[in-house]
């Protein structure tokens, strides 16, 4: 377990060293010159050659890739995301308060996704082939087709526009997060109903679950024991998907209802060219992804012993 | 499951065909008739340049369907060379194309792709380049699990030692039996790909107005929510629809396949 868990270690480290290494062949490709656009966000105006090669050397554009790469990752090594390269602020503050604003959003989301999906599916199990289980699976199909982007929109219309309930833009009140917060949840609670319906007719087939009935132990607690534990195995593998998918989800989300978190930065930061928070989102998703996926690849190993190294 | 085939069907031929079908030019501005409610004259109704909306959703078919084609085609090819390199090239070699693809997944594709598209500046070649970057590694991982089983089988093993050359095996032996799991790893990620080209388009680093692209028109509809809320209606309704079209047909693919397997 130890052995396997160094290895893991070492894949993840191995992993965001190939991370950071992408994002910065990105940046330095990046056409047109990142100095001329720093100066026009800074200045405003047009600058002299000097100007420039001041840029330059600042930001470090004017060595080798390598050593422009090193000269990158090192200061992030040791923390310090750096200053915007537009209003010369400092990136992480800003980087955590835009995360104040997404990190409840996600989770509140997939609370909400787990309290529709979770029931949904036991009802729908309950009798497979019925027409409540086919309503449920046709209901999540269509959910996982609908693109978040659009489902927000059609919130907004509805719950906003046409009958004026919540509020649409922004993030000053408790109401303003709740029109985002469903978008997020009912994509969320659409493909976790497929996998755990499908998890618990899975589990049902197990062969040993007949020798139990018969020997008189009630069917409630079979579903405790026997069938639960068994189908919670694809579903903890699919949370790693299921985070990338609401991580995506939240990006379009909050450009949609303008909200303050780190898709809108992701975004913004894109339009303004401002690289030093570009990198910085995609480096701390990164890390917080990769930690995620190394602590469900633990969990799911420790419940299914079959694992061994080759298969992973 | 005919009923799955039907729609795939008309779907593609839409994709062919549908630009013939349009009543108008979908980049015509016609200001005087802007934002025409639906019905008369204009079946869907006209934008906020008085553009047709349903001539652009006939040639949005192209962009949409046709880029997620392409997009996830190139993926397969790619994913397909690596899992086949993984599984056929000895330990290093599989080292070293799994860590690229676990890198490759330590990332949310679609995000991925919007850093990729962003930066490298918004059009329609560096969406196709950014989202098949970020959309090849399922194939490298079926391609390669199913590689490394065949590896031990018998016919597999005789090549080998006969002296076939590694591709001449990959051809004959391995991408029979890859096809038809890869066709299936496809079918969800064509479906990826149309939601993947709508989301860049809708955030403004896709497709490029004035071409038709669903996504782009839903952006342009967002606007004009107050007053023509039914605008934004039919591109959403072309995404989901084709969405659920080819997911459905890979879920009756995959029924099938399991049932050839398990007789």
């Amino acid at each position: 377990m130890i052995r396997i868990a160094a290895d893991l270690i070492l894949r993840a480290f191995v992993v965001l060293t190939g991370v950071a290494l992408a994002t910065f062949a990105l940046l330095w490709h990046a056409p047109g010159d990142p100095a001329l656009s720093i100066a026009e966000a800074r200045y405003g105006t047009v600058v002299s050659k000097e100007v420039l090669d001041f840029i330059r050397a600042e930001a470090g554009f004017d060595t080798g890739f390598w050593t422009a790469f090193w000269a990158w990752l090192s200061p992030l090594l040791a923390g310090d995301f750096g200053q915007s390269s537009v209003t010369g602020r400092a990136v992480w503050p800003d980087l955590m308060t835009a995360m104040s604003y997404t990190l409840p959003l996600a989770l509140v989301s997939l609370a909400i996704g787990l309290a529709i999906s979770v029931p949904l599916a036991l009802i729908a199990t309950r009798r497979p082939g019925s027409w409540m289980d086919r309503g449920a699976v046709a209901l999540a199909s269509v959910g996982v087709a609908i693109p978040a982007f659009w489902l927000g929109l059609l919130l907004i219309l509805l719950f906003a526009v046409q009958l004026g309930w919540l509020p649409a833009m922004g993030a000053d009140t408790r109401a303003h997060a709740v029109l985002p917060a469903l978008t997020l949840a009912l994509g969320v609670a659409a493909s976790l109903t497929r996998i755990i319906r499908s998890g618990i007719l899975e589990a049902r087939t197990q062969v040993f679950l007949p020798a139990f009935r018969r020997r008189g132990i009630p069917p409630r607690n079979i579903a405790r024991d026997h069938v639960a534990p068994h189908a919670a195995i694809p579903v903890i593998t699919v949370l790693g998907l299921e985070l990338a998918f609401l991580l995506e989800g939240l990006v379009v989300v909050e450009v949609i209802f303008a909200r303050p978190g780190l898709g809108s930065f992701l975004v913004n930061a894109i339009y303004a060219r401002d690289f030093p928070k570009v990198q910085a989102v995609v480096l701390l998703a990164a890390v917080i992804f990769v930690i995620v996926n190394l602590a469900i690849d633990l969990i799911y190993r420790s419940l299914d012993p079959r694992m061994d190294g080759r298969n992973a | 499951m005919r009923s799955v085939v039907i729609l795939v069907v008309v779907f593609a031929l839409l994709m062919v065909f549908g630009p013939m079908l349009a009543p108008y030019d979908p980049t015509a501005i016609n200001i005087p008739k802007r934002l025409q409610p639906p019905g008369g004259e204009w079946l869907l109704g006209t934008d906020a340049l008085g553009r047709d909306i349903l001539s652009r959703l006939l040639h949005g078919a192209r962009w949409s369907l046709g880029l997620a084609f392409v997009v996830s085609f190139l993926g397969l090819m790619v994913g397909t060379c690596v899992g086949l390199i993984a599984a056929q090239g000895g330990r290093f070699a599989d080292w070293i194309a799994m860590r690229t693809t676990d890198t490759f997944l330590a990332f949310p594709e679609l995000i991925a792709a919007v850093v990729i598209a962003g930066i490298l500046g918004a059009g329609t070649g560096t969406l196709v380049f950014a989202l098949a970057v970020t959309g090849w590694m399922r194939y490298a991982r079926v391609a390669r699990g199913i590689g490394l089983s065949l590896a031990t089988k018998g016919y597999v093993v005789q090549a080998r030692l006969a002296g076939m050359h590694p591709l001449t095996i990959a051809r004959w032996h391995y991408l029979p039996s890859l096809l038809p799991s890869l066709t299936v790893v496809w079918t969800g990620m064509f479906a990826r790909a149309i939601l993947g080209i709508s989301a860049l388009g809708f955030l403004g680093f896709g497709v490029q107005p004035p071409l038709p692209e669903w996504g782009t028109m839903l952006l342009d509809a967002r606007i004009h929510m107050r007053s023509t809320p039914l605008q934004m209606i039919w591109p959403g309704i072309a995404v989901v629809v084709s969405v659920l079209a080819i997911n459905l047909a890979g879920d009756a693919l995959r029924d099938v396949l399991a049932e050839q397997e398990s007789p």
